[in-house]
């Protein structure tokens, strides 16, 4: 056989192996691939293959104590970008890349945005804000505009082949019936934070771009209101594309909630605190803006109402609030309208904390309802270089600590308060503990402040850096007698004083929450009214006070606005003195007296005088709750 | 010759390389049916008839007694030159994916020339070694043989096909072991090639600007976003091509997930399925055991052209069938090693089972080569 296989044979043999070698490398990376590790890539395959996403579940709903929807949910039009389509894509991978250098223009931008910028009236620099938003799962479609009208809809959807990426879709936004009402109190909801989401405790299956509470009642029961996600399992191909539901997991509501809100008390006190505002205005107290006012149910420690001015819109939140509003909503001058001042706002309580000071003598027996006290307007006890000054510069002349309350004036408490100084037992501190001051007052809200009750380990403390100023001196207890110096009380702290007093000396945990509710309307959890703190203040000391109290409404110094008035009101003015800036105006009252059911507080910031601006105000808050009729008062009052 | 006609044609044929090569190319026609589900008409139409055509070139080439080609050298280089060059010529040409590879008149995509083009190559070359008579052993003639391979390597990257490229290199090699080169000469030839190669990356304009460090958005979230991105965005292109390869391929598990139920092709996971990206949907779709069932069709192919070779009744013959083998060779460990990670991801079909009549036609045409010089082991003529 002419064959050249002899010759050869080696370079074959070689040849050979060659082939057997390669194909056994082969051979064995398939064999660890798919028979070693085939579980691990299954597992990816299927990873691949289906994609979850979650069903948002409808927020429950607000309801005030008479069922009356105070926030409900509706759907609305919304327009998105699809973060996946890839003109979309191929502009978002530029601006994530490291180089700055190949980040979209603003006129690619332009040039992609701009019609349906038109179409939406959204800015293009808010809709790629929007678009380029980290904190949302990456998949889902950005909102850029909710409520849209039916016009740029309809344009939107027949011009699908100009706007690929955008999606029309029904989304379920929060709806406000009354518009502001109660907003501070209600709160908001938005996309959750960062933070809100590495809260791992709290928002634990949560995902990014979740919609959660962010303030008020929207945050204090978000785990009521948020329900349970339902899920869609679909199948997608590897541009992302839905091929198919896979499986599907319908999502559960939240469930609705009904709070001890007052639907028409909580109007009322709204109109009232905008009215004393405004009353303020007329007087020539041109920087009043800001204002708290609290209304309770004495017996129970219900809130009926509670409002904050200046207040804002909780539907701009909806689909996501833009940087610029809520720069403005947090900028100085805007007065900051988000914060609910009835719980985080702490102001000097002014005259109102006389009565305190008054409960205080009484229990230290340095005092007693028909004590006289001289008043000549010039008080120098502490010594002639320390004289204090009473409101009224003439003097109230003789006075009994009755009528000092009936006056409000300033003499009597400077006397009780420096025979409490001298006492040197910090009384006037533990009768202000007693009624809840310096405490947070436990209310199911978010953000509430403590207020302060000043003693003398506390401004050791304050003044740490400053030895001169760290002793406590008979001028700080005389002052606190008075609710001023370093005194700060929330109006809700006020308005559960007042609530103690009417109540035998029995204050009442504040609540905001009645009731939950189960998917049939029935009542699944009540929250039990609690004894929040017990005065033990006797009935004889609560006596002097509230005919001092009444006093006040009948002949003393809120006299003007409570004449006529149907019942009998025990309140008190108060006139806060802060340093470079106009008055605060607060006032504080219970009724009826024979058989005590209300208590409240106002306090208007710069408002000028408590008799002039507080005490109208209350006068027609109580009117709306008696059903009396409202009347509009102008009076002046030169107390504090 | 006293034997009898059925005897005689038996002897022309080989029985096992038909046998191999049939049993591929129903494979191949199963997976391609496969793969292409749900994707135009007509494709599989389209593979059967490049089966079809190739028979063609498969007779001829058989019938054509290959020591004859030895005297057209001249003819051959300049047809293989043209081939390499014709997509550049104005009219005939056209470029897809960045590479000037086919050959189209009017509107009508004819064909890669470069596929044809490794068989001319082929023929060429096994005569340039032949003519040494199995002693490659001075730096002239290890010089000679790779000034031919250097030429139709600056052809080819004209175009530029870097996988076309790799094949030429390897299937030179191989035919050098048969051809005796000196054992020097290979490491020499082996740095030569590195360094080529090398020239040739640099020089490419597509190599992917690296991407930065990690700022502004957090790797997580940038992540979810590029696991769906689509290859031709992806930075990291390549990467998630190879990724979703393998993946496919691993998840096929021993068994598979069943013909047509292959999730990762179905789901277009897997670029060019049907194509350069077969084996991932072979592996996927029939697990290890179709994988290994491919690779033994592939070993008995390979051993069978080995066989061929030594059966030649002289060097030229047995070079044809040597180079034959070593690009089929390389073709396999090319393409199935770039879907499971092994080798760097170039357009390279995988013989016999991807889809496109180009290199379908080239590999009958091939088989027509081993057949050639089977048939005439006994002498010319016969």
């Amino acid at each position: 056989m002419p064959t050249i296989s002899q010759e050869y044979r080696s370079r074959f043999g070689v040849l050979g192996i060659v082939v057997i070698v390669v194909l056994s490398a082969l051979l064995v990376r398939l064999w660890t691939m798919q028979v070693l590790n085939g579980e691990s890539y299954a597992a990816q395959a299927e990873n691949n293959r289906v994609r979850e996403i979650s069903l948002e579940a409808p927020r429950g709903r607000i309801l005030d104590r008479n069922g009356i929807p105070l926030v409900t949910n509706r759907s609305a039009l919304a327009v998105s970008v699809d973060p996946s389509h890839e003109d979309v894509r191929a502009l978002l991978v530029r601006t994530w890349s490291a180089d700055t250098v190949d980040d979209p223009t603003s006129r690619e931008l332009d040039e992609m945005f701009g019609e349906i910028s038109g179409l939406l009236g959204v800015s293009t620099a808010d809709i790629w804000e929007r678009v380029t938003d980290v904190q949302q799962e990456a998949l889902r479609p950005r909102v850029i505009a909710v409520d849209v009208p039916m016009e740029a809809i309809a344009q939107i959807m027949e011009r699908q082949t100009d706007f690929p990426w955008a999606l029309v879709e029904e989304i379920a936004v929060r709806e406000y019936p009354n518009g502001n009402l109660a907003a501070h109190l209600l709160g908001y909801s938005g996309a959750i934070s960062e933070e809100q989401y590495e809260q791992s405790d709290e928002y634990a299956g949560y995902e990014l771009g979740d919609t959660v509470g962010k303030a008020g009642v929207e945050r204090q029961y978000e785990g009521v209101l948020q329900g349970d996600k339902g899920w869609r399992r679909i199948e997608v191909n590897a541009s992302g594309r839905s091929q198919g539901v896979v499986s599907e997991q319908a999502p559960r509501p939240g469930n609705d909630i009904r709070l001890t809100i007052d639907a028409g008390i909580q109007a009322a006190t709204e109109e009232q605190l905008d009215l004393a505002i405004a009353e303020s205005h007329r007087q020539g107290y041109s920087s009043a803006r800001a204002g708290a006012a609290v209304v309770l149910d004495i017996k129970t420690g219900e809130v009926l109402a509670s409002t904050s001015r200046p207040t804002y819109d909780p539907s701009a939140f909806l689909g996501g609030i833009s940087t610029a509003e809520w720069e403005a909503l947090n900028a100085k001058e805007s007065e900051y309208p988000l914060n609910d001042r009835a719980v985080m706002a702490a102001y000097p309580p002014a005259s109102t904390f006389k009565v305190i000071t008054t409960i205080s003598g009484l229990q230290a027996g340095i005092t007693s309802e028909n004590k006289t006290y001289n008043c000549t307007g010039r008080w120098t006890d502490m010594g002639k270089q320390w004289p204090k000054w009473c409101w009224k510069r003439t003097g109230h002349g003789t006075v009994t600590l009755r009528g000092g309350l009936k006056h409000s004036c300033d003499t009597v408490f400077y006397e009780i308060g420096y025979e409490l100084y001298k006492r040197k037992l910090e009384e006037l501190q533990a009768t202000s503990r007693q009624f809840g001051l310096g405490s947070k007052t436990g209310i199911d809200l978010p953000g509430e402040s403590a207020g302060r009750v000043p003693d003398a380990a506390w401004k050791k403390q304050y003044n740490e850096n400053y030895p001169e100023y760290q002793q406590w001196l008979p001028g700080d207890t005389v002052n606190m007698a008075i609710g001023q110096g370093d005194m700060l009380t929330t109006p809700l702290q006020m308005a559960l004083v007042y609530a103690g007093l009417a109540n035998d000396g029995t204050i009442m945990k504040p609540h905001v929450l009645k009731d939950v509710l189960g998917s049939e309307g029935e009542v699944i959890r009540t929250i039990e009214n609690e004894v929040l703190y017990e005065t033990g203040v006797s009935a004889e000391m609560l006596g002097v006070v509230e005919r001092g109290l009444v006093d006040v409404t009948e002949s003393g110094t809120a006299r003007a606005a409570f004449a006529g008035f149907g019942q009998t009101v025990a309140g008190k003015t108060g006139t806060a003195q802060v340093k470079g800036k106009d008055d605060y105006a607060w006032f504080t009252a219970y009724a009826p007296i024979d058989d005590p059911r209300y208590a409240i507080a106002i306090v208007v910031e710069e408002g000028g005088g408590g008799g002039a601006i507080g005490g109208p105000a209350a006068r027609n808050i109580l009117a709306y709750i008696f059903g009396e009729e409202q009347k509009t008062i102008h009076t002046t009052d030169e107390s504090r | 010759m006293n034997k009898t006609i059925p005897e005689r044609i038996l002897d022309r044929v080989n029985v096992p390389l038909m046998a191999w090569v049939g049993a591929l190319l129903i494979y191949g026609t199963v997976m391609v049916a496969s793969a292409t589900e749900g994707m135009s008409s007509g494709l599989l139409t389209r593979h059967l008839v490049g089966v079809g055509v190739g028979l063609v070139p498969l007779v001829i080439a058989w019938l054509i007694d290959y020591t004859r080609l030895r005297g057209w050298q001249g003819p051959l280089i300049a047809f293989g030159a043209f081939l390499l060059i014709s997509p550049r010529v104005p009219g005939l040409g056209t470029t897809a994916k960045g590479a000037t590879s086919w050959l189209q008149i009017a509107d009508v995509r004819l064909f890669q020339p470069s596929e044809p083009a490794k068989l001319v190559f082929i023929v060429v070359l096994a005569a340039v070694i032949a003519s040494m008579k199995g002693r490659v052993d001075t730096p002239g003639r290890a010089m000679k043989v790779f000034a031919y391979l250097a030429g139709a390597v600056l052809l080819i990257m004209m175009q530029p096909d870097l996988g076309t490229g790799m094949v030429f290199v390897a299937l030179t090699f191989i035919m050098l072991i048969v051809g005796g080169l000196k054992g020097r000469y290979f490491a020499v030839l082996a740095v030569a090639s590195v360094i080529l190669i090398g020239a040739v990356l640099g020089l490419d304009p597509v190599l992917d600007k690296m991407a930065g460090s990690d700022v502004g958005l957090k790797d997580y979230q940038k992540n979810r976003l590029l696991v769906f991105i689509d290859p031709d965005l992806d930075p990291h292109d390549a990467g998630y091509n190879l990724a979703q390869s393998k993946i496919a391929i691993g998840s096929g598990g021993l068994a598979g997930k069943g013909l047509g139920s292959g999730t990762q092709s179905n789901l277009h996971f897997i670029p060019e399925r049907h194509t350069d990206f077969i084996f991932s949907v072979l592996g996927e779709e029939l697990g290890f055991l179709g994988a290994v069932s491919l690779l033994g069709l592939y070993l008995a192919l390979l051993l069978t052209a080995l066989a061929i070779a030594n059966s030649s009744r002289d060097l030229y013959g047995a070079l044809i069938a040597t180079g034959v083998l070593g690009m089929w060779m390389f073709q396999i460990l090319e393409n199935v090693g770039m879907t499971v990670g092994m080798m760097p991801i170039t357009g390279i079909p995988l013989p016999f089972m991807s889809f496109g009549s180009s290199a379908m036609v080239t590999n009958l045409g091939a088989v027509g080569l081993l057949l050639s010089v089977w048939s005439r082991r006994y002498g010319a003529g016969t």
